[in-house]
């Protein structure tokens, strides 16, 4: 099953013949990865035309090129305004945006298509030379591990509110409550949902992410004349080349940073069902856990752009890797991916890779070679795409306002989901004002859900036996290093004080 | 062993070609005959299902007789609850707005989960498209061989089944099954097919019970071991797995479902001629030879292609619900 360098470089050739396709194809991703509500599984269904009338390996180049994309985009609106394009660039947010709002946003722009870039490549190569071992470990992470990885996720809640943790426990829980809206996983019997029709499915996560975020920050907007501080418009307002070139430099200087937690996203991403929302969360967790400066994540600083964006766009290969394997879609893009893979008569599942090797690895070449060309289209274009937080917010909020509004209706085409953004619109507002984290309750929204589905299934399979989460070796061990995640802050907070309470010097230092 | 044969030139061409075609319906005028619009096709399942692909394959060649293209929308949710509130609610009644669904999954929801609609006073389903088997099957690595190893396991511990949701034909017919047997099966829901086989495939669950065809792309990592039906139509694709009814003596209901084309109940009486329409020119894909071709890519042995009209449609969805009364204890957290 494993490729020759001589089929690998062969793929390549192929891949770069499309650079053409693969450059309209990226480019099409970043600006819908871009925009709140429209995401690469609907831009995939709309274009099914296009890709069911050409050829297998053209319709998969095109496909895979702007799902990759979509994800390296969603990171712009999360930096420059506070606005995740999709769920998986939520955690950018955290330091993407304080950097903007610092006059940083083109180097936090450079640090997310870097990382995004160089996470998907690596998780690619990976992929193509590791594919058989990759695809064991869905064999491995079953609903009760699921539960433990997605509590780590959850554990951030705790590190996000360190600042106030009344009111972060409390717009976690707010948030974690309103995930549990929607009809229950077992059952189908709805809950919470006061009679609406457009909750049975769940509180629909593009309204939240939009009201939350892009409403919310609209309004917060409108007190001031600039996103940006006094300092913070000067620096922004000097930006040029260098800015770009320091970016990418303190990229490189945190090389492993992007690699390691791209194969977090990669691992996640394999299990059917996760997807890049937790994969960037538990990255961004985990990369603040063994940081030497924990407490300046969430204040700004590189690490908090890289971890997420290396970490989603790890998942894009990871997302794939069931549908060619096992010939089960990890997520919705997949899905719609092997309704093109089917109707052109690709055999999904282990004899793709011996009926037609050159789709089930062209997969990943691809990957690589649109991560390789969005380096060389991304880059030069941050200098420009920064600029956008110079808009006086007297111009910039109302157009977050209409364009959002937009994209909140675009899913599900509701006119319940336009009142219920402005509702979360007004709840993420007054959050803010009263110092509630929006992001605690969002990761509750997006992770609740998720974790409420792994436990009761856990459950269902045990016969409601508890000791189910602990009856697995690999759970068991995630659970001591979920518990040791959340000891060791604490520990080094505490050697610090005894330090400093034993040489008061050394403080003063 | 790579080929190139689209250029620049070939691929805008074609890509020209495909908007085109999209473009087509809206040169009909608002006198001409029905239909002058473009159809509005509700699925209530996810994008990419089942569902999804074999709506999509049979519109493609009916887009062809009733001179119209169809344009999807997606409303998943409470186990296709939310597709047909809204079908019914949001959607005019002028036989343009189509709903494609399964008739057995979704007459369980109906009868397990008191929706708003009333069936058949509210839809109509006027025609299915095929008759898809339920299927119990095990991973390739399973220890299972046959059912009756299920069956002699189940009667000395709990097996656990997969299913996309727990209003589904294949979950009553393991709960007939454990009835019949007296075996013991737990069925756990994980909200899609996909996910579904996934259990099953890396062990996470003894089995999956779900529809044939969603399952025959796994090759050698599953292994059928019966059919719900008097008899395996696709044995050749199936490991030849016996009908679970020949190979345990057992008398157990035949649990098909069907893929069918919906409309609203009052399109019936409104527009007699817009329904003969959309039923005559639905006829006509089955004699298509294209219809062949791009249904086996979907995914749909040609076995399983067999046209029912509303009659048939509307006996087979009464028969569910009333299955679903039987086992609704089961299959609903109302006791």
């Amino acid at each position: 099953m494993e490729p020759s360098l001589g089929f690998v470089a062969e793929l390549f050739a192929h891949a770069f013949s499309y650079w053409w396709l693969i450059l309209i194809a990226t480019t099409i991703g970043i600006i819908i990865g871009a925009m709140p509500g429209f995401g690469s599984a609907n831009t995939i269904i709309m274009l099914l035309p296009f890709t069911l009338a050409v050829d297998v390996d053209v319709a998969m180049i095109f496909m895979v090129s702007l799902f990759c994309a979509s994800q390296s985009g969603g990171g712009i609106t999360s930096i420059l305004l506070n606005i995740p394009g999709n769920g998986g660039s939520a955690a950018t947010c955290i330091d993407g945006y304080p950097m903007a709002k610092k006059g940083l946003g083109q180097q936090a722009l450079v640090l997310s298509f870097v990382a995004s870039q160089v996470g998907g490549m690596v998780t690619a190569g990976m992929s193509i030379f590791l594919l058989p071992y990759m695809a064991k470990l869905a064999y491995y992470l079953h609903s009760v591990e699921m539960v433990v990885i997605v509590l780590f996720g959850i554990t951030l809640i705790a590190s996000i509110a360190s600042e106030n943790m009344l009111k972060g426990l409390i717009a976690g829980g707010l948030g974690l409550l309103i995930g549990a809206i929607g009809a229950d996983h077992i059952y189908s019997t709805p809950r919470a949902t006061f009679g609406f029709l457009e909750l049975y499915d769940g509180v629909p996560l593009i309204p939240v992410l939009i009201g939350v975020f892009a409403i919310s920050e609209a309004l917060m907007m409108i007190e001031s004349r600039s996103v940006l501080s006094d300092e913070g418009l000067e620096v922004a307002k000097r930006a040029g080349w260098k800015e770009t070139l320091e970016g990418i430099k303190w990229a490189f200087q945190r090389t492993w940073l992007m690699i390691w937690t791209a194969i977090v996203g990669l691992i996640i991403g394999i299990v059917p069902g996760a997807g890049a929302s937790i994969a960037a969360f538990v990255a961004y967790q985990q990369a603040r856990l063994y940081s030497k400066t924990p407490e300046k994540f969430g204040t700004g600083i590189p690490e908090g752009v890289i971890a997420p964006e290396s970490a989603n766009n790890g998942c894009s290969s990871g997302d794939l890797i069931p549908l060619l394997v096992i010939g089960v879609p990890g997520g919705t893009t997949a899905a719609v991916m092997m309704i093109v893979m089917t109707y052109h008569g690709v055999q999904l599942g282990p004899r793709l890779f011996i009926q037609s090797p050159e789709i089930g690895y062209g997969v990943f070449v691809t990957m690589l070679v649109a991560y390789c060309v969005m380096l060389f289209t991304t880059l030069p274009l941050t200098r420009y795409i920064s600029r956008l937080i110079l808009i006086p917010t007297a111009v910039l909020a109302p157009i977050i306002i209409a364009f959002t509004l937009v994209g909140a209706f675009a899913p599900r085409g509701y006119m319940f989901d336009l009142w219920l953004t402005l509702f979360f619109g007004v709840i993420g507002y007054l959050c803010r004002r009263t110092g509630y984290n929006v992001v605690a309750m969002l990761i509750g929204v997006i992770l609740g859900p998720l974790l409420e589905a792994n436990v009761m299934r856990a459950l269902r399979i045990s016969g409601g036996d508890p000791w189910t989460f602990f009856s697995s070796p690999l759970a068991n061990i995630l659970w001591v290093l979920l518990i040791i995640s959340l000891l060791i802050p604490s520990l080094v907070q505490w050697n610090k004080n005894r330090q400093a309470a034993l040489n008061p010097a050394v403080e003063n230092q | 062993m790579l080929k190139k044969d689209m250029t620049r030139r070939g691929f805008v061409a074609t890509g020209a070609a495909a908007l085109a075609v999209l473009g087509v319906p809206r040169v009909a005028g608002a006198q001409a005959a029905f239909p002058s619009e473009t159809m509005q096709v509700l699925i209530p399942t996810g994008e990419g299902g089942g569902v999804d692909q074999a709506a999509r394959a049979f519109a493609r060649v009916w887009a062809k007789h009733l001179g119209q293209n169809f344009e999807y929308a997606y409303f998943p949710g409470a186990s296709g609850q939310v597709g047909y509130e809204v079908f019914v609610g949001k959607r005019e009644p002028n036989a343009y707005n189509l709903l494609f669904g399964n008739i057995g999954p979704e007459m369980i929801m109906y009868a397990t989960q008191n929706p708003s609609y009333k069936y058949p006073d509210d839809i109509m389903y006027f025609g299915a498209i095929d008759s898809d088997d339920s299927v119990i099957w095990v991973g390739g690595n399973s220890k299972f061989k046959t059912i009756n190893d299920l069956v002699e396991e189940g009667k000395k511990r709990e097996i656990t089944l997969s299913t996309s949701r727990l209003p589904h034909p294949s979950t009553i017919g393991a709960l007939a099954l454990a009835d019949a047997t007296g075996m013991k099966v737990r069925m756990v829901p994980y909200g899609g097919g996909g996910p579904a086989r996934a259990a099953a495939i890396t062990g996470e669950v003894d089995g999956c019970a779900t529809f044939l065809s969603s399952s025959l792309g796994l090759a050698e990592q599953a292994r059928f071991l019966g059919v719900f039906n008097n008899e395996n139509r696709a044995p050749e694709l199936t490991n030849n797995a016996p009908a679970i009814n020949k190979a345990l003596g057992t008398k157990l209901p035949v649990l098909s479902g069907q893929r069918a084309w919906a409309i609203h109940r009052s399109v019936a009486e409104k527009f007699p001629d817009r329904l003969e329409k959309l039923t005559s020119t639905m006829k006509q894909v089955f004699d298509d030879p294209e219809y062949k071709e791009v249904a086996e890519k979907a995914g749909t042995p040609w076995e399983f292609i067999q046209y029912a009209d509303a009659a048939a449609c509307d006996a087979s969805a009464k028969e569910f619900a009333a299955l679903a009364a039987q086992y609704k204890s089961l299959l609903s957290a109302s006791k």
